[in-house]
């Protein structure tokens, strides 16, 4: 299990159909995140495939798609990634559009402030990587649990062999089991404390 | 008119009367008849009556025996002679009595051998009030002949007798008192009709009365006291007994006409009454055209009415007349005395004083019956006529109630209806102005959703410029810091290279370090364009808030001369890129045209809301922007002189398009082919209220799968005026 997330580079992906706004955005943030920026919508599809990004920011208003749709098409394929949608207005539809359909994790109105904008990324970094890591700890216990029923498994084959040899490898091979069972304990125990911090 | 029953009361009293008349009138034929058989009557025919007194004598021939006491020869042309003997021996006093007043001429001679010894002229014709009673005294000597000569229109009735003066003179008084009396009740009876026909106006009254004079007359006639009336006018005295009978017999068939109403119960028989009548006026022209005979039969034809008259008043009751039977039972009493009297002329019956009474009697009662028939009748009449009024007061007193129960019933329902009307009408008049209501919020609401659109347009539009000066400013500020820390570690090496400190290079060194670590060229090059971006941002800002000060107040009302073609860039831009961005806009204004005094706020949401249906048009049809095309433009339109007329904005697009239908109901109000919600069906409906309050003329063009074409004509002449000044707003 990886703990690196303060040392790594926060992501950052900004779609907007003004070139002012992107250009605004990679100067404000350009010191702390990785920031790319997009105008076309087609465009950030494909950097969103090249790249892992954390955090994605796009503009509500745009004349191909809406930011929303925009969600809803990448979410499939980067179900993880935190999507912030940032707009200059927003009426109320497009409000319930972006919870409902595109599941965005925060709304930011233009004219941003910096540091909010700022803590909104971390914030969103932060989700990404605990979603992230939920799942990659998902598949370890998944993974872990098959390796232990595969040792049971053939643990209960030498066990039919009857003999006191077989039976005392048994012994020994199950205390060893229960060792490397309560590290595991210990560690997911670890990992949860510090979910909920 | 009220009529008592008059002889209910009199009853008593009249029968009474009756009475003590049929006494007096009994007297009438007593008195002659002491010696009549005494007396032989042998008769000799003249049927010329030419013969002398000389030549009847020798016509020993032809005599024939008179029997009984009241010898009737009939009624003939002929005269006769009849040789009166048996008087011989009698008292010197007494007469010889020939008592019937109506025979025309009587003409006694005494006859000795066929000498004329003496003559006595007598009868009707010679009109002699004291002959009355034809008497004739008896020849001086017994051996001597005394001749009647008898000759009458009238049945030859010869009552013979012989009887003492005195007696004769009796009878005369008798007689004249039971005339008298006669006359009287006839005059009582004539009288008192009289006044009751003048009262009731009823015809059978008249009638009745002429009946009643006409049968007092007869009777006179009959008894000899007519010639009272007509003294020496012989032909009178000849015919009258014919023309009373003829006059009475009309009266009885008129008043029977009259009385059992023929017409009504029996108009059958009205026919032979007809005839009856031509028949008694017949007798009268025969009267006057001198044949007194034909005239005296022809009364005695007619009295075949008498019988006639009963079967009738038979009928009649039969068919309900309820005045028939009382006509039936007058009728009936006068139809005996008169055949009672006949069969006392032919000899059948005794002639007795009673006997001669009956007949007067008989007319006095049918008189009085058919009086009493009359007053009955005028009873029966008011009664069915109280009958009628009852039933018709009844029958009006049920009609009003009927009307009163209608009038009540129908005010009932009028009331209900009324009511029933004022609810509808406040019912129709709450749901008005529920309407009213509705029609007001959504109007308002279309304002507010348009003055939301554009304000979610203008707020987006605002907010991006806002978005990156603001930025931009803190990026370039931090820009500027790490610039001046590269500029000051800069001047310091400089400073310590300047003044040769030891660390000089070495500053130096860190402070070329310092701006290739914050990369120097790329944080100059940030700067110039985050200034750039500020600018450009500040410009942006500033074009909006000029575009939307064009539009003035969005409500305003005033009239300000505004060019179109800023109103139309205005409009476009505070669309922003609910237009732009989402169709190839493509706009063309023509330069140079005056400004039109218009409503500039309510111009600009006219242009916005075709201009973005134009582009919802377009998005609806074409999947990519630059497939999306909508064309704004305006124009001048110029006459043949070159004047211009009128100003044209047309707002093109290639969009779905609309089919004829909703072409023509694009305007009406709540039309609207959006989904539910999305659109309220008033926006057009509204810009059509402007666009009418600046007498613009509107012209759409569609067709589905082309576009649709907005024309909207501003003429030159209505802006100068400010004709519009006045007009309320249309939405």
């Amino acid at each position: 299990m990886r703990d690196n997330m303060a040392d790594e580079i926060i992501r950052v992906l900004y779609l907007d159909d003004e070139e002012a706004n992107l250009f605004s955005f990679k100067a404000a943030f350009r010191r702390e995140f990785e920031v790319h920026t997009c105008i076309e919508p087609h465009q950030a599809v494909r950097l969103m495939d090249e790249h892992e990004f954390h955090v994605v920011l796009s503009d509500q208003r745009m004349p191909r798609i809406s930011g929303v749709e925009f969600f809803e098409l990448v979410m499939p394929d980067h179900p993880d990634v935190s999507r912030v949608l940032v707009t200059g207005y927003a009426d109320t539809d497009a409000v319930v559009d972006a919870i409902n359909k595109g599941q965005v994790y925060r709304f930011v109105s233009k004219p941003w402030n910096e540091e909010e904008l700022r803590t909104v990324i971390r914030s969103g970094y932060y989700l990404n990587r605990s979603r992230v890591q939920n799942a990659e700890q998902g598949a370890e216990v998944l993974a872990m649990l098959e390796k232990l029923a595969g040792q049971v498994e053939a643990l209960d084959g030498q066990l039919a062999a009857g003999t006191p040899e077989a039976i005392s490898r048994v012994q020994q091979e199950l205390r060893n089991l229960r060792e490397g069972v309560l590290q595991e304990r210990e560690r997911y125990a670890q990992w949860m404390d510090r979910l909920g911090k | 008119m009220r009529f008592g029953p008059p002889y209910g009361r009199v009853k008593v009293p009249l029968w009474a009367f009756l009475l003590m008349a049929v006494a007096a009138l009994s007297g009438c034929g007593s008195g002659s008849g002491t010696a009549v058989d005494a007396l032989v009557l042998e008769a000799v025919e003249d049927p010329s009556g030419t013969l002398r007194p000389e030549q009847v004598h020798l016509k020993q021939g032809g005599v024939e025996r008179l029997e009984g006491a009241r010898p009737n020869l009939g009624s003939t042309d002929a005269a006769y002679w009849v040789r009166v003997s048996g008087w011989q021996g009698a008292p010197r006093n007494a007469r010889v009595v020939l008592d019937n007043p109506t025979l025309d001429s009587i003409d006694v001679f005494t006859l000795n051998g066929a000498r004329v010894l003496g003559s006595v002229r007598s009868g009707a014709a010679y009109g002699n009030p004291e002959d009355l009673i034809p008497s004739f005294a008896l020849p001086l000597n017994e051996a001597h002949e005394l001749w009647f000569r008898v000759r009458s229109t009238k049945p030859l009735l010869l009552p013979f007798s012989l009887t003492q003066v005195d007696r004769v003179e009796a009878t005369r008084r008798r007689r004249d008192l039971a005339v008298a009396l006669y006359t009287g009740m006839v005059l009582a009876i004539l009288i008192y009709n009289t006044f009751l026909a003048f009262t009731t106006g009823q015809r059978a009254y008249f009638s009745y009365l002429f009946v009643v004079l006409t049968v007092g007359l007869v009777q006179w006639c009959f008894n000899g006291y007519d010639r009272l009336i007509w003294g020496d006018f012989s032909w009178m005295a000849v015919n009258g007994l014919a023309v009373m009978g003829a006059l009475s017999g009309l009266a009885a068939l008129v008043f029977a006409r009259h009385f059992l109403e023929v017409r009504r119960y029996t108009p059958r028989w009205n026919l032979m009454i007809t005839l009856l009548l031509w028949v008694y006026a017949a007798a009268l022209i025969s009267a006057f055209l001198g044949m007194p005979s034909v005239a005296y039969n022809l009364v005695n034809l007619g009295a075949l009415s008498a019988p006639a008259m009963l079967i009738l008043s038979i009928v009649s009751w039969r068919k309900g007349n309820p005045s028939a039977p009382w006509y039936f039972v007058a009728w009936s009493i006068f139809l005996v005395a008169v055949t009672m009297q006949a069969l006392r002329d032919f000899g059948v019956m005794s002639s007795t004083p009673m006997a001669a009474a009956l007949l007067p009697i008989g007319t006095v009662l049918e008189m009085l019956l058919l009086s009493f028939a009359l007053g009955n009748r005028i009873n029966v009449l008011k009664r069915s006529s109280d009958e009628a009024n009852a039933k018709a007061l009844a029958a009006s007193l049920e009609n009003e109630r009927i009307v009163k129960e209608q009038n009540a019933e129908l005010e009932a329902r009028v009331r209900e209806r009324t009511e029933d009307l004022a609810k509808a009408n406040s019912g129709l008049s709450n749901a008005l102005h529920d309407l009213q209501g509705a029609q007001d919020q959504l109007i308002q609401t279309e304002k507010l959703a348009s003055l939301g659109q554009m304000t979610a347009g203008i707020a987006h539009e605002l907010n991006n410029p806002i978005n990156y000066v603001q930025s931009n400013a803190t990026s370039l500020r931090r820009d500027l810091e790490e610039l001046i820390q590269v500029i000051e570690a800069h001047v310091a090496a400089l400073s310590g290279l300047a003044s040769d400190a030891p660390d000089g290079m070495e500053l130096l060194a860190k402070a070329q370090d310092m701006a290739r670590t914050l990369d120097l060229s790329f944080l100059i090059e940030e700067s110039r364009q985050l200034i750039q971006g500020i600018l450009d941002g500040a410009d942006r800002t500033a074009h909006i808030v000029g575009g939307l000060r064009v539009f003035g107040r969005m409500d305003g009302d005033n009239l300000v001369a505004a060019s179109l073609g800023e109103l139309l860039e205005a409009s476009i831009t505070v669309l922003g890129d609910r237009a732009r961005s989402k169709a190839k806009l493509n706009v063309d204004l023509e330069e140079g045209l005056p400004p039109l005094w218009c409503q500039s706020g309510k111009l600009s949401q006219v242009f916005m809301n075709i201009i973005v249906n134009a582009v919802q048009a377009t998005e609806s049809r074409w999947q990519d922007v630059e497939d999306r095309k909508v064309e704004v433009g305006l124009i001048g339109v110029k006459d043949g002189a070159g004047k211009l007329q009128a100003l044209k904005v047309f707002i093109r697009d290639n969009g779905t398009g609309m089919d004829e239908v909703t072409r023509q109901r694009i305007f009406d109000p709540f039309y609207t082919t959006k989904d539910v919600g999305k659109g309220t069906g008033l926006g057009l409906s509204i810009v059509k209220g402007i666009l009418d309050d600046h007498g613009a003329e509107v012209r759409v063009e569609s067709a589905v799968g082309e576009g649709t074409e907005f024309q909207l004509l501003f003429a030159i002449d209505a802006m100068k005026g400010g004709g519009t000044q006045d007009r309320n707003e249309a939405a």
